[in-house]
């Protein structure tokens, strides 16, 4: 469904990807994994049109997308939700809602889709009145979530639902993913620093390190790899005197 | 008490047309992080195409009003386009390309003077309207373009209120405002926003460009002290925020009206920029402060 190829980019003359490939199949649930500053933030921003790409493609159900204008792209299927921080505090739920669906002109199939979002996260409808402001964390997070369905996507890219979430708040939130995934239909790239997590979810994972593809495999086989442990930065501090002693 | 009724009629409708200079700046700011300096011109130049769709016979005063919001707008949306554009895009606010913009504003406040003075030179120019006789308060005399701001200034406010918060443009316009890359990923078309965001504010400006024009005459210098006293009532009122402009503005038309009536009347102008370090003293944020928005 979504396929990058030898993707290269970055900011100003600084080079961040220096050539991803990876493919994330119709359906399935996809984590890409990483710490910081490996070029997670960068992959998704060139993927959904916010920063421009220097070379290589990304293919989206058969089209090339590379280097189109974002708004563009949402339209085809494709849509990324940013973290939690991103949404709008002065806005209430439901207008943080219906400017997810600002693409569409079904009002029907809208109205539809928010009791969907309502149905999936029932804290969303008992505040869809409440400035998002007012929203906790792990609220805010399934604001942003719901935000995303309300585009009708055939692909959604989550960016780090876990950062800054209770460790419970998230396995909540992962299992309503999963739910979406099978209910909707929706592909899922998750993107992610909590490796353990995310690959409880996730059927395939790539590690992303130093603006390439590192690691890839099934989430079984990596969760079990010491290589994925290392390369990621979540590996214990021993790990990592034992990488530098290499 | 007659007098008293006078002032403050007399300093809502000033106060509103602040007001409404005011809220454009405050919508630039939101909209394109920049604070735009060449605010008072747009006004200005408001006021005298008001005058030319004016003098063409048979255009009533309300036609004039509508069509220099039309024009005007227009001409923002063409300034935005052609000259702001490139700077907004290397980002705003804080950012070098910022600093650019400010000193491009100020480049085009001297550019739309000089072009206002070769079309319509430097003598002052009297509104050719009339509005009848004014309407008798008691002892008062009360000339009727005060009304005609109050009621159309309120209108106009009406209308923005309900298009920023009832349709689905509005919702976008001020999504735009408070995060461009999390909006244009919601599939807003955020350069077409922007546009937008900067063609209503110039309307705005216009607006209230016409509707002081019968009261003071227009003159090629008008925007500059008028620029001054809507920054002071953006900032009274909390900057960046809608209804805080133009509390800001009736805060500040009030306040200079009543001053200059009860104390010195020829310390007229100074009176706006004494409340407004006062409240910078008291209360930094503005009357009504806001949430921050995202500074990319």
């Amino acid at each position: 469904m979504l396929t990058i190829r030898n993707l290269r980019t970055g900011y100003g003359k600084v080079q961040i990807l220096r050539g991803i490939d990876m493919s994330v199949a119709e359906g399935r649930i996809v984590a890409l994994l990483g710490g910081n500053g490996t070029g997670k933030s960068t992959l998704l921003k060139a993927v959904s049109g916010l920063l421009p790409v220097w070379s290589g493609s990304i293919e989206f159900n058969g089209e090339e997308i590379r280097n189109r204008k974002p708004n563009v792209i949402v339209r085809r299927g494709l849509t990324q939700v940013t973290q939690g921080k991103d949404m709008y505090p002065a806005m209430t739920v439901e207008e943080n809602l219906r400017i997810g669906a600002y693409t569409r002109s079904d009002k029907a199939g809208v109205v539809a889709d928010m009791n969907k979002v309502f149905d999936y996260f029932p804290v969303l409808g008992e505040r869809r009145r409440q400035l998002a402001a007012t929203l906790s964390g792990g609220e805010v997070q399934m604001l942003v979530i719901g935000r995303g369905l309300m585009a009708n996507p055939k692909l959604i890219m989550l960016d780090e639902p876990s950062s800054a979430l209770a460790p419970r708040v998230l396995l909540d939130i992962f299992s309503i993913v999963n739910r979406i995934n099978r209910n909707e239909g929706i592909t899922i790239l998750l993107v992610e620093q909590n490796v353990r997590m995310a690959l409880l979810l996730a059927e395939y994972g790539y590690v992303i390190r130093d603006g390439v593809i590192h690691i890839e495999g099934d989430a079984r086989d990596l969760i079990n790899d010491d290589n994925v442990r290392l390369a990621y930065l979540g590996g214990t501090v021993a790990d990592a005197g034992a990488e530098l002693a290499h | 008490m007659d007098l008293l009724l006078d002032f403050i009629i007399v300093g809502l409708s000033i106060g509103i047309v602040y007001g409404l200079v005011a809220l454009g700046i405050s919508l630039i700011f939101s909209g394109l992080d920049i604070v735009h300096f060449a605010h008072g011109e747009v006004y200005m130049i408001g006021a005298f195409l008001g005058i030319a769709i004016v003098s063409i016979s048979g255009v009533p005063y309300f036609g004039a009003l509508v069509g220099a919001m039309i024009v005007t707008g227009a001409v923002g949306v063409v300034i935005e386009r052609v000259f702001y554009r490139r700077l907004t895009r290397g980002g705003g606010g804080y950012t070098v390309a910022g600093m650019g913009m400010i000193i491009c504003g100020f480049g085009m406040s001297v550019a739309l003077q000089n072009v206002a003075y070769l079309i319509w030179g430097a003598a002052p120019h009297p509104y050719p309207v009339s509005f009848g006789m004014p309407i008798f308060l008691g002892n008062i005399a009360l000339p009727k373009s005060y009304l005609y701001i109050l009621v159309s200034a309120l209108v106009l406010m009406a209308v923005l209120h309900t298009f920023l918060t009832r349709t689905k443009l509005g919702l976008a316009v001020r999504a735009v405002a408070y995060n461009k890359d999390t909006s244009y990923l919601m599939g807003v078309n955020v350069p077409a926003m922007i546009s937008l965001i900067f063609g209503v504010a110039c309307a705005m400006a216009a607006v209230a460009g016409v509707l002081i024009g019968p009261i003071n005459y227009v003159q090629i210098e008008m925007g500059y002290l008028m620029l001054l006293k809507a920054f002071a009532a953006a900032v009274v009122g909390g900057f960046g925020s809608l209804p805080g402009a133009l509390l800001g503005g009736v805060v500040v038309g009030l306040f200079e009206t009543l001053c200059a009536g009860y104390l010195i009347a020829s310390y007229k102008d100074i009176y706006a920029f004494l409340l407004l370090i006062t409240v910078l003293m008291v209360r930094p944020t503005g009357l009504l402060g806001i949430i921050v928005k995202v500074k990319a």
